[in-house]
């Protein structure tokens, strides 16, 4: 019973008891799951997460726009609470669910994902062309469960997959799609609103939670960020923004767009330790044959800093600082600071 | 020093704190009760009844967080009776088990099989005959329909039946949505109203509604005092109570709509006339179809004339029986649709309710209650009244309507009998009430099952749920003070 108490890695299974020896069609089953991890793994896997809003489709046109390669997949999520039968009286909801079926309407998440995939065809792809596999599975004792349609074009081995899942609530959907995954990039919409460090460790929208609960690195897309160009990408210097230099930079030259370098530094003495920092993530950049636009360095609070400087490119490019919420709370976070003030997309790379 | 954070760092590793991080409302919750436990005892208030109070307290918290499965608190207050109270696990099963349940169970059985029987095409047939192609008229009609129904047969299994007429209303008005947003609100929005305005005019309208009747029994019905027997309210009584407030309220339901959702097109004429050819492919009514409307007569017929005998519960039953014998519905398709940990959730609240009574805690609470309330006037008459309700519908807008009754039930059926009002003007007060829950999509059973469509925002509701709920709670004090004391002195 305790081993609910019991932490797992994301690919760890949980120990079988020596007297339950797999069985051979588990080993197979167990192989070709490896395999398709293995497989995934050497692709950049973009989760696009939809909620049926006009706004979420900017998150669809991101992900095409990034996953424009070859090399990339793409995944568009729409996460369905469960049914809570309180709220309905009683009734379960798949009563009138199945009713709407009956008169022939859609159900909300299929008619979203439709949606989804004519901005993808406005993007330029065309996943219907492709050959096309589905897949239904039962969860949360909820009929309609999770439904994934997948179309894989056959030379590249290239994927646009359509998922209806069913979770608890959408934040939770998300990061269990992770699981499932694994991913590279998540891509989701501004919130309404942000909560403050301190209120979301009780109450976290699904934005504001998958961003801090997220295994992999974040896209916040606000809308009109895409009429903007250029990755506006920060470095602080430290070996982790320096990694998240290399890959946002990775990322800006595949999509062919101007890299601007910026750090901040607190006060005017540390001005030539900002200007270092970026005349080195730079040289770093030009060894691996990619060129930068500009570079820039501002002097004073660095999320203030970023905000003023980055809001006018497509996407500012910070460093997660891996603080948990506790550490947030007391210290800040110049990340989050960013993400939730900036009035661009952000990535927080992880 | 180094080594013991050493060793948290490893047990941090080791030990999914996340678990505890996704359960923190059912830890604090506990936390509370058992804090609220440790406190000194009350004057006035008895160990049990402050066992009750703490177990009230921390399902309260459970109710609104839901951080484990609701059945699974319905199983703890079970569980919390007989371990922390006493209470013989034999009479905590007596009363699971009331009449209100079983007419709680027995309704959504009847939902599901009324809306399994397709006769939603046929309420569609209906409106569009008498309302004509302008858009308000439309909505009135889907408005008044809806009312009429819910009243009778619930809110939860007309919303079922009526969401496809609107969505296809908006789908033949235009391919896309995204641009007739405001009229597509207004369409779907005149179902939720129709229906929630309406579950209060009779007892078969919503579960709270049983449950009120079903405290008011408990509460104050004595079989040898004689002038108690106006405890054990009728269907009809709770009609003349219920229904004046309903068509009062059905008249603000589409100007308030209209207002605030100003459609796009104020005619539907070519969506109608396609509708109507939608209709008329399905051929005239089946003997199904005939023998289903016979059976709903029956029972609503049962309700109004036996239910003082038999009680409405089991003429539910019947209902239900009749449904399955003639084979109209399978017993699969009614296993399926009723969330039966619902059902388990209200005999638990029940339960806790009538424990809170026998215990003194709803007494005890209801008189500080009352302390709170006298110095802002409102510890009597129209005041009382006025914070009754906006108690209510607050708490409401937090939980469930049912769960709201079933957990204020008891406390202000007490500050009635301690302010020297009558009972029954505040219980019917707290149920009508609750059932002006506007501000939250999950607030009630009409507006969860509208909003899983997909076509309305959170936002909305709170939109056009304000004015609503003003409207509503003004009408309803308003008939409270005028109109009902006629019916006391007629009674």
């Amino acid at each position: 019973m305790l081993s609910i108490f019991k932490r797992r890695n994301a690919d760890e299974k949980p120990e079988k008891p020596a007297a339950a020896k797999a069985s051979p069609h588990e080993r197979e089953a167990e192989r070709t799951l490896g395999e398709l991890r293995e497989r995934r793994r050497k692709r950049f896997r973009i989760l696009a997460c939809i909620d049926g809003t006009d706004e979420a489709l900017e998150n669809v046109r991101f992900a095409a726009r990034l996953g424009a390669s070859d090399e990339c997949d793409i995944i568009l999520l729409y996460v369905r609470p469960i049914d809570h039968g309180l709220a309905s009286g009683g009734l379960q909801v798949r009563v009138a669910r199945q009713n709407m079926l009956d008169w022939g309407i859609e159900l909300p998440g299929v008619r979203d994902l439709r949606k989804a995939v004519e901005v993808l065809k406005e993007e330029g792809i065309s996943p219907d062309e492709w050959p096309i596999s589905s897949a239904h599975t039962d969860v949360w004792g909820d009929p309609l469960g999770d439904n994934k349609i997948e179309y894989q074009q056959e030379e590249s081995g290239r994927s646009v997959v359509l998922k209806l899942k069913t979770a608890p609530d959408p934040a939770s959907g998300i990061l269990d799609q992770y699981e499932l995954g694994p991913y590279n990039l998540i891509i989701v919409g501004e919130p309404s609103r942000w909560r403050g460090e301190f209120k979301s460790v009780f109450d976290a929208g699904v934005v504001q939670k998958v961003t801090m609960l997220a295994p992999c690195s974040v896209l916040v897309v606000r809308k009109g960020s895409l009429s903007k160009s250029g990755f506006f990408i920060c470095t602080d210097g430290t070996a982790r923004s320096l990694n998240t230099v290399k890959r946002a930079a990775v990322l800006a030259h595949t999509v062919d767009s101007p890299i601007t370098l910026y750090s901040a530094a607190r006060e005017l003495k540390g001005r030539a330790a900002a200007r270092e920092n970026v005349e080195n993530a730079k040289a770093i950049l030009e060894r691996m044959g990619i060129e930068v636009d500009r570079t820039r360095v501002g002097i004073g609070e660095p999320a203030e800093q970023i905000i003023r400087h980055g809001s006018g490119h497509q996407v500012i490019v910070v460093s997660d600082e891996g603080r948990s919420r506790f550490e947030r709370i007391f210290k800040g976070s110049v990340a989050y600071a960013v993400v939730r003030g900036a009035r661009t997309s952000v990535l927080n790379v992880r | 020093m180094r080594q013991g954070y050493q060793h948290l760092k490893v047990l941090r590793t080791q030990v999914n704190l996340y678990y505890f991080w996704e359960k923190r409302w059912f830890f604090i919750a506990l936390a509370v009760g058992a804090v609220l436990l440790s406190l000194p005892q009350p004057e006035g208030l008895s160990r049990a009844g402050m066992i009750m109070l703490s177990m009230s307290a921390v399902v309260t918290i459970l109710f609104i967080t839901q951080p484990v499965p609701l059945p699974a608190v319905a199983l703890l207050i079970i569980i919390g009776q007989v371990l922390l109270v006493g209470v013989d696990s034999t009479q905590v099963a007596k009363n699971l088990m009331t009449d209100s349940v079983l007419f709680i169970m027995g309704s959504l059985m009847l939902a599901v099989a009324v809306v399994s029987q397709k006769l939603d095409k046929r309420i569609a047939w209906f409106i569009v005959q008498f309302t004509g192609t302008r858009t308000f008229n439309v909505c009135f009609g889907i408005s008044a329909v809806c009312g009429l129904l819910a009243s009778f047969i619930g809110e939860h299994t007309v919303a079922a039946m009526m969401l496809p007429v609107g969505i296809t209303l908006i789908s033949l008005t235009s391919q896309n949505p995204a641009r007739i947003k405001n009229l597509a609100a207004l369409i779907l929005f005149s179902i939720v109203f129709g229906c929630t305005t309406a579950g209060i005019g009779t007892p078969s309208g919503g579960a709270r509604n049983a449950i009120m009747i079903g405290y008011w029994q408990e509460f104050f019905y004595n079989p040898a005092v004689r002038n108690t027997d106006r405890y054990l309210v009728d269907y009809a009584t709770w009609m003349l109570y219920g229904y004046p407030l309903f068509l009062a309220q059905l008249l603000f339901v589409t100007p308030i709509l209209y207002f605030t959702f100003r459609p796009e097109r104020k005619d539907l004429a070519r969506a109608i006339a396609k509708l109507r050819m939608q209709i008329q492919m399905d051929g005239p009514m089946t003997p199904d179809n005939w023998l289903t409307i016979v059976l709903f007569g029956l029972i609503m017929l049962g309700w109004i004339t036996l239910s003082q005998d038999i009680g409405m519960g089991t003429v539910a039953l019947i209902g239900t029986t009749a449904f399955l014998v003639t084979g109209l519905v399978r017993w699969e398709d009614i296993n399926s649709g009723v969330n039966w940990g619902v059902v388990l959730l209200y005999a638990a609240a029940i339960s806790l309710g009538v424990e809170m009574k026998v215990t003194g805690a709803a007494e005890w609470v209801a008189n500080s209650v009352l302390d709170i309330f006298a110095p802002l006037g409102l510890s009597h008459g129209l005041g009382l009244l006025a914070g009754v309700a906006l108690l209510t519908a607050g708490v409401a807008n937090t939980m469930a309507p049912g769960a709201a009754v079933a957990v204020l039930g008891p406390i202000v059926l007490k500050m009635a009998a301690a302010s020297g009002e009558d009972p029954l003007v505040v219980g019917f007060i707290t149920a009508f009430a609750s059932a002006t829950a506007y501000l939250a999509v999950a607030s009630s059973p009409a507006s969860t099952i509208v909003f899983s469509s997909g076509y309305l925002k959170i936002g909305d509701f709170l939109k056009v749920g304000w004015r609503m709920a003003i409207t509503s709670l003004t009408l309803l004090l308003l008939l409270s003070h005028f109109l009902w004391p006629h019916f006391s002195d007629w009674r």
